[in-house]
C-alpha cells in the first residue's frame, strides 16, 4: 500500500483538484483507493457529494482508527472510497500533542487500512502544523501543486527548509506545475528555471482549464464528467507518472 | 481492528408483478439503466453436487460461470472459463480455480443440463437529496427457456454502498411496503421448480420408516421397493452414459435387494424368493463387463503412477483396448437395458414387492421384523468371528474372500435396519466394520486386478513391451496385496475384539425364545 498526500503551504493552488482527480485516475488504473479529506473545509468531500463525517472521539490511535473506519463512505465510483472531512480534525494537533511518538501516529493508524486499499491519498489543508508533520511522516510521497509565479519559489524553498530542519527525506517532495497558462511568459520562464533546483519535480503539467473549475457545479471529479478533456488527460498522465515512480 | 469491511450484505427481494423501480422516485432520484437480457443454461450432477455444495454453475455466451449459491439466488461470481465445447467432468475444465472447486463437488459425477432460463435485468442507481448514490438495484425477471415467455418471478437485489446502509434500509422498507418480500424462493429455485427439477438429496441409504414390530413382510417389501426405485432412477444416466456412477449405484441397488431377500428367510414363499433373486442376479450380470472396464479405466492414473515413467507408455495400448471395448460394451449394455425383456423383469420385481400385491403365507411373514433381524445380525457377527478365528498368515486367500462376503452381508443387514438400533452404538460398530471391509477390499482389489491383468495378457499375447508393463504392474499389485493382508489382522482385532463383541451382544442378542 502506498500513502500519498496532496499538500502545499499555500492555499488555492490546486491541492484538492489534484486529490479528487488523482483518486479517480488511480481507481481507473485498477488501484483500490481511499481518499482521506483532512481539510476541515471539506472541498473534496463536497465534490463527492458525501456528508461530513460524524463526530468521533480521537483519544488515542485506536479510537482514531476506529472513528476513521466507521466514516468510510463508498463513492459513486467502484474502487474509490472516501473518508469525509470532519471539523474535529481541528483538534488533531492537541490530540497528537499528548501522544508519545506523536509525529508518527498517523502512519500507524493508516497501516490498519493496508489490507483493503492499494493507495491512500490525503487532501491536506494549507499550513504547517503537527498534523501536517504527521502527514509528512506517514507519506511515501508528498505531491505539491506549484502555480508558476514568482512567489512559488519562496514557498517551495520554505517547505524544503522545513524538511531539512525536521530531518525528513527531501526526496519525498514531489512538486508539479498546476494551473499553467502556456501563453504566460512568466509561467514559461519559471517552469524552465525552478525544476533545476528540485530534482524530484514531476514532468507532467496540469494546465489551467475552465473545465476544472466546473467541478463545483457537477459535484464530481473532472474525469467523471469530462473524460477526455485536456485537463483530464493531464491528470491521468500525472497519475501514470506517479505510479511509475512508486512501482506497481 | 482492520480497515473497511469488504463484504457488503445485499438484500434480496421477491416482488409482485407489475411494479418497477419507478416507484422509488417519490423519494429518491433513480437512474434506470437500459435493460440487459441473458439466457443462462444451468448445470449440475444427478446428485445436485453443486447445488448442495453451495454453488451454481451456468453457461452463457460461450463461457461457464461458477457462482456461490445464496438460497435460490445466484450469489457472488467465483470463476469463469470460456469453452468452445461442452464440459462434463471436472477434468474437462482447464482453469485451475475451476478445476479445484469442481473436483471437490463433482468427484466422478458428470454435469448435465438442468434448466435454461432467460433473465432480464435493469440496473438502477438510487440517489439521495444531494445526488449521492446510496444503493444500486438489480431489478430482474426470469422466464423459462430462451425466448421471452411468461415471467416466473420478479425480483430485486439491493446493494448498499458502503457507509450507506441506513439509507439503503429505508429503500428496502419502501419496497416492502409496496409488497416486496424478503423471503421466498429466489429466481433460480423458481425456475427449477417450474421445469420440475427441484433439487433433492440423493442417497443409497434411504430411511424406510421401520419399527421393531413392523411385520417382516411389510418391512422387507418397503426396503426392496425403495431400493428398486433408486435403481430405476439411475437407468437414464446409464443409458445416456453420463458418468460411471449411475451403473455403479444401479448394481449396488440390485445387489442389495437381492441380498436382503436371502438375509431374512421365510418372509416370502421360498419359490418366489428364488425367482426374484434370480431375476435380480441376471439383471446385475448383464452389466458386469461394463463395470469391470469402468473400474480399469478409472484406475488409469493410479496404475500409471505405480510404474516408473519408462514403462508407462507400454500400458497406453492396454488402456486404449479397454476404451475401445468399453464403447462396444456400453452400446451392448444400453440396448439390453432398453430391451422390453429387461424392462419387464424389473417391473415384475417391483410389482411383486409393491404393497398392493398379495402373496401366499410363509412362516416368517407376520413376525415382528426387529427380533428377526437382530437375531440374523447377531448370528452373522458370530459367524464372522468364527471365520476370523481361523485366519492366520498361511490361510488361503479363499478364506479371506469368504470373510469379505460375510462382512458385506452383515453390512447390508445393519444398514437396512439401522433405524431399529441406537444410533451411537450402531455408528461405532459400523465404523469398525467399514474399516475391516476397507482392508479386505484393498486385499481383494489387488488380487482381482492381478488376475484380470494376467487375463488381458493371455488373450492378447502382444509385444514384449506390453508384457513388461503388465508384469511390472502385477508385481506392484502383488506387493500391495501382501501389505493389505498384513493390515487385515489388526482390523479384525478391532471388529472381533472383546468390546465390539460385547456391543453386538448387548445390542442384538435376543432372549432365547422357543
Ligand atoms: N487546473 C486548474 N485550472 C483552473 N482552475 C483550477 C485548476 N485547479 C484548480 N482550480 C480551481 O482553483 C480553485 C482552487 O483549487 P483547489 O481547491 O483545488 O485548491 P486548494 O489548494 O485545494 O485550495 P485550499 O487551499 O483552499 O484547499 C478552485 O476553484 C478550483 O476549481
Ligand atoms: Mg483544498
Amino acid at each position: 500500500m502506498k500513502i500519498l498526500s496532496s499538500y502545499s503551504i499555500k492555499g488555492g493552488v490546486g491541492k484538492t483538484a489534484l486529490a479528487v482527480n488523482l483518486a479517480f485516475a488511480l481507481r481507473e488504473a485498477g488501484r483500490r483507493t481511499l481518499l482521506l479529506d483532512l481539510d476541515p473545509q471539506g472541498a473534496a468531500t463536497f465534490y463527492f457529494r458525501v456528508a461530513s463525517a460524524e463526530k468521533f472521539r480521537m483519544r488515542d490511535a485506536d479510537s482514531l482508527a476506529e472513528g476513521l473506519r466507521r466514516n468510510i463512505r463508498e463513492s459513486d465510483f467502484p474502487g474509490l472510497d472516501i473518508i469525509p472531512s470532519n471539523l474535529g480534525y481541528r483538534h488533531f494537533d492537541i490530540l497528537l500533542d499528548g501522544m508519545a511518538k506523536r509525529r508518527k501516529q498517523l502512519r500507524k493508524v493508516l497501516e490498519e487500512f493496508k489490507p483493503d486499499y492499494d493507495v491512500i491519498l490525503m487532501d491536506c489543508p494549507p499550513n504547517i502544523t503537527l498534523l501536517s508533520e504527521n502527514v509528512f511522516r506517514a507519506s511515501d510521497a508528498i505531491l505539491v501543486p506549484v502555480i508558476p509565479t514568482v512567489l512559488s519559489r519562496r514557498t517551495l524553498d520554505q517547505l524544503a527548509g522545513f524538511f531539512r530542519d525536521e530531518d525528513l527525506p527531501d526526496g519525498m517532495l514531489r512538486p508539479f506545475f498546476s494551473m499553467v497558462q502556456k501563453r504566460n511568459r512568466m509561467h514559461r520562464e519559471i517552469m524552465d528555471d525552478l525544476p533545476v533546483s528540485y530534482p524530484g519535480f514531476l514532468k507532467t503539467v496540469i494546465p489551467f482549464s475552465a473545465d476544472v473549475e466546473k467541478m463545483g457545479l457537477h459535484r464530481m471529479p473532472l474525469l467523471a464528467y469530462s473524460h477526455a478533456s485536456t485537463a483530464a488527460m493531464a491528470y491521468r498522465a500525472l497519475c501514470g507518472e506517479i505510479l511509475s515512480l512508486a512501482g506497481p | 481492528m482492520g480497515g473497511r469491511v469488504q463484504n457488503k450484505e445485499s438484500v434480496r427481494l421477491t416482488l409482485p408483478g407489475g411494479f418497477g423501480p419507478e416507484c422509488l422516485q417519490e423519494e429518491w432520484d433513480v437512474d434506470i439503466h437500459p435493460q440487459e437480457s441473458q439466457t443462462l443454461a444451468f448445470w449440475d450432477t444427478f446428485e445436485w453436487g453443486l447445488w448442495f455444495g453451495g454453488h451454481i454453475l451456468y453457461s452463457s455466451g460461450g463461457a461457464y460461470h461458477l457462482c456461490a449459491r445464496e438460497g435460490g439466488w445466484l450469489g457472488a461470481a467465483l470463476c469463469e472459463e470460456r469453452a468452445g465445447t461442452r464440459r462434463r467432468f471436472w477434468r474437462d475444465f482447464e482453469t485451475g480455480a475451476m478445476r479445484a472447486r469442481l473436483e471437490r463437488m463433482l468427484g466422478l459425477r458428470g454435469l448435465a443440463p438442468v434448466a435454461e432460463g432467460t433473465f432480464r435485468l435493469r440496473r438502477c442507481d438510487v440517489r439521495n437529496s444531494v445526488g449521492k448514490i446510496v444503493c444500486r438495484l438489480e431489478w430482474s425477471s426470469v422466464s423459462a427457456g430462451k425466448r421471452r415467455d411468461e415471467d416466473l418471478l420478479h425480483s430485486c437485489r439491493v446493494l448498499p454502498l458502503f457507509g450507506y446502509e441506513a439509507e439503503t434500509a429505508r429503500v428496502v422498507e419502501h419496497l416492502v411496503r409496496r409488497g416486496a418480500r424478503t423471503s421466498g424462493d429466489g429466481p433460480v429455485e423458481t425456475l427449477l421448480r417450474h421445469v420440475g427439477r427441484v433439487p433433492r438429496k440423493y442417497t443409497l441409504r434411504p430411511v424406510f420408516g421401520l419399527e421393531m414390530d413392523t411385520p417382516a413382510r411389510e418391512a422387507l417389501g418397503r426396503i426392496v421397493c425403495a431400493i428398486l426405485e433408486i435403481a430405476e432412477r439411475n437407468v437414464p444416466g446409464i443409458v445416456n452414459d453420463l458418468d460411471t456412477e449411475f451403473l455403479h449405484d444401479y448394481r449396488i441397488c440390485l445387489r442389495k435387494a437381492r441380498s436382503v431377500l436371502s438375509l431374512v428367510k421365510d418372509v416370502y414363499p421360498a419359490e418366489d424368493t428364488r425367482r426374484m433373486r434370480k431375476i435380480l442376479g441376471d439383471l446385475a450380470r448383464q452389466t458386469n463387463r461394463l463395470r469391470d472396464l469402468d473400474v480399469y479405466l478409472l484406475a488409469r492414473d493410479e496404475y500409471m503412477g505405480l510404474l516408473p515413467p519408462v514403462l508407462r507408455p507400454a500400458l497406453e495400448g492396454m488402456f486404449r483396448d479397454f476404451s475401445t471395448e468399453r464403447e462396444r460394451e456400453v452400446r451392448r449394455t444400453v440396448s439390453k437395458m432398453r430391451a422390453a425383456s429387461t424392462r419387464r423383469l424389473l417391473r415384475e420385481v417391483a410389482e411383486y414387492f409393491s404393497p398392493e400385491t398379495h402373496h401366499e403365507p410363509s412362516p416368517a411373514a407376520g413376525l415382528p421384523v426387529g427380533a428377526l433381524v437382530f437375531r440374523r445380525i447377531y448370528k452373522r457377527y458370530l459367524k464372522i468371528r468364527g471365520i476370523a478365528a481361523g485366519i492366520g498368515a498361511e490361510t488361503p486367500d479363499e478364506a479371506v474372500h469368504r470373510l469379505r462376503i460375510e462382512c458385506k452381508r452383515l453390512r447390508y443387514l445393519m444398514e437396512f435396519f439401522a433405524e431399529l438400533f441406537p444410533k451411537e452404538e450402531g455408528a461405532e460398530m459400523l465404523r469398525l466394520l467399514r474399516r475391516l471391509q476397507n482392508r479386505l477390499g484393498e486385499f481383494n482389489d489387488a488380487l482381482v486386478q492381478q488376475r484380470s491383468l494376467m487375463n488381458y495378457w493371455e488373450q492378447k499375447r502382444s509385444g514384449s513391451k506390453i508384457a513388461l508393463g503388465v508384469g511390472g504392474l502385477v508385481a506392484v499389485l502383488y506387493r500391495r496385496q501382501q501389505q493389505a493382508r498384513g493390515l487385515i489382522d489388526e482390523a479384525l482385532e478391532g471388529f472381533c475384539g472383546g468390546s465390539t463383541a460385547a456391543a453386538f451382544k448387548h445390542t442384538f442378542k435376543q432372549p432365547v425364545s422357543n
